[in-house]
């Protein structure tokens, strides 16, 4: 563990720019939401702030846990657990969103315009 | 050396008792945090949910067979006449208290009974032991576990006397159908379908707390030179299985919650748009929730909980089976990697429950094939277990009596699934009596048989006496019939069609025109004459139960003292210590020298050579003692 | 005995218990928010409805993202300094980290407050209509009088959200019905001066003693009846006034008597008592009837075939079953206006009925739902005519709402608005291949007029700008104005905002800015409800460190530093899911 105390005074400097670097990301979030100058996409919310806002905060996330918790130099048991956790909410998270996924009755929702509402099926 | 050579030393001197202060009676038996007082406890409490959800199952079981006759006296006289003239009418069993009954069998049976039994009470009596510590990592937070358990089941059960008596759709509390049930009722906290969810939070952290404390047990406390792979094989699965709790359960917790939110705030998380009933009318809610999300939030559960319910019965098995045909554990290395990619592949095989919910086909063959995988390492266990036993002198002593039949019957059990594998046959099978004895032979004969095997091998450990041979053979023989009698002709009927969820035995298939009530109408009532059948085994089962209570009980006193520490000749750690073992387990320290299963060591005289004796001097060494693990 | 490896690592591993208990622990919270962001996806992707974007007031929320952020910081500041053994510095981070715990509870608590007074109905056109709803009181007749913005307040005035029925008669179910409901009748049926009474005699005839049989069971009468009951009737004259019990729990409670929830109590116990009698007699008539049946057909094995031989008359039952009300009426000599929360009732043509089955007969007032409304949506209604092939335009010209002049007018000026959006984008950013516009106004933009929208069109009023001024738009009230929402007391607004009494039967669906009212609340207050608890238990775990370690500082330093970094590690999780919380409810 890189505990020991010169290592965590030097360290201090690291945590204080992280903090900095996750406000102004958080402010960078903010301002692409709802500035209309920094509009991505086209006219108002849509598809690219959302994967934007999603990016930054998966930054932001990825920060505080290499920096704040130590990911970055951790034993492997800790990288086992805590990825297993990530890799399995993911997998709840995904198979359970394309449930409704059919090739031919609606379109391959992986290259369609998203996800399809079974209610609306697409023509062809 | 490390950290634990020291603290073992320091504190396993015979001496050690002596210099703490005597426990009262509460903090000993009651609120205590030693693992074996837990272990218990936890299996005490489970055998009594589980005897309570068996006769739950006798109910239903009279409403199948005679379901035009009142409820007989020796089934009914402790009720009070105020709740049978409330949930029986004429004293027949109704559909309502067939689901409130239903519902809490499989809800008791699973959560309440064989999780903490064999989890719980196994893994916290005998995996400290094996692996050398003294106690559990966390000993209050394992308290903390057993009390939230207790309470859980409390309120559950408790349920049954409230005005809108406990749950009544179906273990699963599939919404919109558990969203409707008990809505009626303005206090929701005196409603038995919201005491279901409360309980199941209580569970659900108790078996969290115990998930978090038996990982960092086993990781951390095992005892000097017990590397990964000398690690006996319940060891591992008591791993796996924690780690199946621990990731499984929150999302039902979550799936909890927000059915709690349903119930309370009126949210409609899982009730659809215009949804309508006859009793409450059109749906007042925002609507367009979706019953789909609970059921994909349950089964992320309920499938890794199949094999939380099996694993340690697997456990039990594998240890009995070396012990008792003095022979190593055959392919122990496989099982181990079989039992971790079994763990693994059962976090995503989850909606092979719910194929009849119109998935999509890719999501449909993705399951399909992972639970098709999932089979090879299940495979893999059942058939090292088996080969074990080629070539062994076994020694028919009840443990290996009950060890011996888990086999078969849990792979008939096994064997039954894999049509169920497959979207097309699950179809037709999936709403039928097929399903429910495919998961009863894994659970019941199984899984059961696996866990007396375990109580009838640890109890020596626990309290110094055998339990009765002749009472453990009238135990055994009758409940090895009739759990087949009972079993066996689910599966007849259920490829016949006969539907799951008929309270009054499929009375509909005995119009005068059966296939009105389903195409397989004129089938089904071929196969109806096997209810009475069945329904005497189940009776005939709760019966060859007595031998088991008056054994388990008497023996504590009356039973033939064990000759010594060690009983069954064993070579795992819990039999290197005192009997009962006492507050901190060890009295030396402990060091172990070899993997968990050398029996019949040609080069070591004597047929078996436990983990903790010292190697002599000319011997070779086993394989380095101390080697890094991470 | 102590646990081995409670603060030094154990040499294999690399970790001490504690660590590896954390981590195991977060993993399982990974599931736990998976499992709720789960749940977020599924709902949002598959809505059939317009899901409310970017609802709720950024500001709170910011502030919230940096202080927990700041709280991480110092968090991992208070650790450091424990690990250099600076006990005062310690102090100083973990105060603070406390302290910011505090203030995102609070602005929490703030942001829950605003949802929960706050007001949305849904009408049958699925217009939606969000705002405060009005005071009002009842008048002597018990009659709704909503109170409009500006106007006094009078005492014991309540939110126009209620339903009034003009009851007549109310049939309670003695094992269902539910006391506060009951009670909350009578104390409004005594403001009228009325009382409910009891409808017509109720007699509850409990059973002989030993009704088995086999027993010598006495059979009762009908001679023997009408003796009973002018027995029971005689007793009452004689002093008894509310309910007589008479033998074994038998009771007659005469036309007339009042209701109170004594009464309803002990009717209760009669008719509970009279059921169980009822039960067992009847089951023993069905025991002894398939002991008959069986005797008779002694080859016949088959139930179903022997059940219908099963016969039990009503002479095997005579005299010895009890007979009991279930419900009683009670009436009012004339109709009373009785008014209930939208919520319990469920009102129908002449009959209506309380969640607890209690029935009130009686035509339903008129009982419109008073609104201050600071925001209109109709994207549902566009939504819902783009499904069935309609012009939406078209749709919402019909609109009910559209009769509103005060809405009329601002929907012209949102129109003239929105063109004019339309043009500027047009203009700014140019045309496709094909010859449209390559942005164009949001369905937000076109379908929702929020409260902003109303202060701007009211400032613009106000300074007699044109509609479709580019102006007005920076006219919308900023961050600050109204942190957690709009604000119904700030008098500029109030004049913004409009007045409309939407009537009962266009009420479709109503309910404050609670779970209720959709998933995105729903899910809102579910995500934030835990994870504010993960707050609130994080920040208790850590004021422990901070107030009664102090000892352990002194007798193990490294210990309570290891405390520290997993209660840190936790914290800092808790920060985690923040993270993505921040964007998912306020920005998206």
């Amino acid at each position: 563990m890189a505990d020991s105390v010169e290592e965590i005074k030097k360290a201090q400097k690291l945590y204080i720019l992280i903090g900095a670097v996750l406000f102004t990301f958080t402010v960078v979030t903010v301002a692409v939401a709802t500035q209309p100058w920094l509009d991505f996409g086209g006219h108002g919310f849509d598809m690219a702030d959302m994967t934007i806002g999603l990016l930054i905060a998966s930054v932001k996330a990825t920060l505080v846990g290499a920096i704040f918790m130590h990911l970055n130099h951790e034993k492997k048991l800790i990288y086992y657990v805590f990825g297993l956790g990530i890799i399995l909410a993911l997998a709840l998270m995904g198979l359970t969103g394309f449930h409704y996924i059919d090739p031919l009755e609606y379109g391959n929702a992986l290259e369609g315009t998203g996800f399809f509402n079974p209610a609306n099926p697409v023509d062809d | 050396m490390s950290a634990a050579a020291e603290v073992h030393a320091s504190d396993g001197h015979d001496d050690h008792g002596g210099d703490h202060h005597e426990l009262g009676f509460w903090q000993k038996y009651i609120f205590s945090t030693d693992h074996k007082t837990i272990g218990i406890q936890y299996g005490i409490t489970a055998l009594l949910f589980l005897a309570f959800g068996f006769y739950l199952m006798m109910v239903m079981r009279w409403s199948i067979a005679y379901p035009h006759e009142p409820l007989p006296g020796w089934m009914s006289w402790f009720l009070s006449d105020e709740w049978k003239s409330r949930w029986l009418q004429d004293g027949k069993v109704t559909g309502e208290t067939y689901n409130m009954f239903g519902a809490m069998h499989g809800t008791i049976m699973v959560f309440l009974g064989i999780v903490p039994l064999g989890f719980a009470a196994f893994g916290n009596f005998v995996t400290p032991l094996q692996i050398g510590a003294i106690d559990m990592a966390f000993p209050k937070l394992n308290m903390v576990s057993y009390w939230l358990y207790f309470l859980g089941g409390l309120v559950m059960c408790g349920s049954f006397f409230v005005e809108s008596g406990a749950a009544k759709s179906g273990w699963t509390n599939y919404s919109p159908l558990a969203g409707f049930a008990d809505s009626q009722i303005v206090n929701q906290l005196l409603a038995g379908q919201t005491q279901w969810l409360l309980g199941m939070v209580f569970l659900i952290s108790s078996s969290l707390l115990g998930a978090v404390n038996f990982l960092t047990t086993i990781i951390n406390l095992r005892a000097r030179g017990l590397t990964w792979m000398r690690l006996p094989f319940f060891v591992w699965a008591m791993l796996v299985t924690g780690f199946l709790l621990l990731l499984a359960f929150p999302p039902l917790e979550v799936a909890a919650i927000m059915q709690l939110m349903d119930r309370t705030t009126g949210s409609s998380f899982f009730m659809p748009s215009g949804l309508y009933s006859k009793t409450a009318g059109l749906l007042e809610a925002s609507g367009s929730g979706s019953p789909l999300l609970y059921q994909h939030l349950f089964w992320f559960l309920g499938h890794p909980e199949v094999y939380v319910l099996l694993l340690p019965a697997i456990a039990c098995v594998a240890e009995i089976i070396p012990t008792n045909t003095r022979k190593p554990l055959w392919g122990y290395k496989s099982m181990v990697y079989g039992v971790i990619v079994l763990g693994f592949l059962s976090f995503i095989v989850w909606a092979h429950h719910m194929y009849l919910t119109g998935m999509g086909p890719v999501v449909s063959n993705f399951f399909q094939t992972t639970t098709v995988l999932i089979s090879i390492p299940s495979v893999i266990l059942l058939t090292s277990m088996l080969i074990s036993l080629w070539g062994g002198s076994i020694r028919f002593n009840l443990p290996m009596l009950w060890a011996a039949a888990f086999i078969p019957m849990f792979g008939i059990g096994g064997l039954t699934g894999l049509p169920l594998a497959f979207n097309l046959v699950d179809l037709h099978l999936h709403d039928t009596y097929y399903v429910i004895g495919h998961f009863h032979y894994v659970v019941a004969p199984g899984v059961l048989f696996g866990l007396f095997a375990g109580i009838y091998h640890w109890y020596p450990k626990i309290t110094g006496r055998h339990m009765n041979t002749f009472l453990g053979h009238l135990h055994f023989w009758p409940s090895l019939i009739f759990m087949n009698l009972l079993f066996f002709p689910m599966l007849v009927q259920g490829m016949a069609g006969f539907h799951r969820r008929w309270y009054n035995g499929g009375d509909a298939y005995l119009m005068e025109k059966a296939e009105g009530a389903n195409i397989f109408g004129n089938t089904v009532a071929e196969w109806l004459w096997l209810n009475p059948v069945m329904s005497w085994a189940a009776w005939l089962l709760a019966a060859s139960q007595i031998p088991f209570f008056i054994n388990f009980w008497s023996s504590i006193w009356f039973g033939k003292k064990i000759k010594n520490d060690n009983p069954w000749d064993a070579t795992t750690l819990e039999w290197a210590t005192p009997t009962p073992p006492p507050h901190g387990n060890f009295t030396f320290d402990v060091n172990v020298y070899r993997g968990p299963y050398e029996y019949s060591r040609e080069d070591h005289e004597g047929d078996f050579y436990p983990q903790w004796e010292e190697p002599k001097r000319d011997e070779p060494a086993d394989e380095p003692a101390e080697k890094p693990v991470s | 005995m102590e646990i081995p490896y409670t603060f030094t690592a154990r040499k294999d591993t690399g970790l001490f218990n504690s660590k590896i208990g954390i981590w195991l622990f977060l993993a399982s919270e990974v599931m736990l928010f998976g499992g709720l962001f789960s749940g977020y996806v599924f709902l949002r992707v598959y809505a059939d409805y317009p899901w409310p974007e970017r609802a709720l007031p950024v500001l709170p929320g910011l502030i919230n993202t940096f202080v927990l952020i700041g709280s991480s910081v110092t968090v991992v500041f208070a650790w450091a300094s424990l690990k250099m053994r600076q006990w005062r510095r310690f102090q100083f981070f973990m105060g603070i980290t406390i302290a910011c715990a505090v203030v995102f509870m609070i602005l929490k608590g703030m942001e829950y407050n605003a949802k929960w007074h706050h007001q949305a109905v849904r009408m049958d056109d699925f217009t939606i209509l969000e705002g405060h709803t009005h005071k009002a009181t009842l008048d002597e007749h018990g009659h709704l009088h909503g109170i409009h913005h500006g106007d006094e307040v009078p005492g014991g005035a309540f939110p126009q959200n209620v339903v009034v029925v003009e009851t007549e008669e109310i049939n309670l179910t003695l094992v269902r019905a539910h006391d506060p409901y009951v009670e909350d009748i009578l104390e409004k049926a005594m403001a009228r001066g009325a009382t409910p009474v009891l409808k017509d005699d109720a007699f509850f005839y409990g059973a002989p003693k030993d009704m088995r049989f086999g027993a010598t069971a006495k059979d009762i009468e009908p001679a023997e009846r009408a003796e009973g009951e002018e027995k029971l009737r005689k007793a009452h004259s004689s002093g008894n006034h509310t309910a007589v019990k008479f033998g074994k729990k038998s009771l007659f409670i005469p036309k007339g008597t009042p209701l109170t929830t004594k009464l309803l109590d002990q009717a209760e116990e009669v008719f509970l008592d009279a059921r169980s009698n009822n039960g067992r007699v009847r089951t023993d008539a069905l025991r002894r009837e398939w002991k008959r049946v069986r005797s008779e057909f002694p080859d016949e094995k088959r139930d179903y075939k022997l059940a219908k031989e099963i016969k039990i008359t009503p002479e095997l039952l005579t005299g010895r079953v009890a007979e009991a009300p279930s419900a009683l009426t009670f009436a009012f000599k004339e109709p009373v206006a009785l008014h209930f929360k939208r919520s319990v009732i469920r009102e129908g043509d002449g009959t209506s009925r309380l969640k607890d089955d209690t029935i009130l007969k009686g035509k339903v007032a008129s009982s419109p739902l008073g609104l201050s409304v600071d925001a209109v949506d109709l994207r549902w209604v566009a939504q819902r005519a783009e499904e069935q092939g309609k012009d939406p335009d078209a749709v919402i010209a019909k609109l009910w709402i559209m009769e509103n002049p005060g809405f009329k007018e601002i929907w012209e000026r949102h129109s003239a608005q929105l063109a004019s959006l339309e043009e500027h984008l047009t203009e700014k950013y140019g045309l496709d291949e094909h010859g449209n516009p390559k942005r164009v106004p949001t369905e937000n933009d076109r379908y929702r007029i929020d409260w902003q929208d109303l202060v701007a069109f009211h400032r613009a009023h106000e300074k007699h700008l044109d509609a479709d001024s580019p102006e007005v738009e920076d006219l919308r009230p900023g961050m600050m104005e109204g942190i957690t929402g709009p604000d119904h007391k700030n008098p500029e607004f109030q004049h913004a905002f409009f007045s409309i009494e939407v009537p009962n039967e266009k009420v479709a669906f109503e309910s404050l800015f609670t779970p209720k009212w959709n998933h995105y609340y729903a899910i809102y207050f579910t995500i934030t409800g835990l994870h504010g608890l993960h707050v609130v238990g994080g920040a208790l775990v850590l004021s422990y460190f901070l107030f009664f370690s102090k000892g352990l500082y002194r007798s193990n330093p490294e210990w309570l530093a290891n405390r520290v970094e997993i209660g840190g590690l936790f914290w800092h999780f808790v920060d985690l899911v923040w993270i993505f919380l921040f964007p998912i409810l306020y920005l998206m």
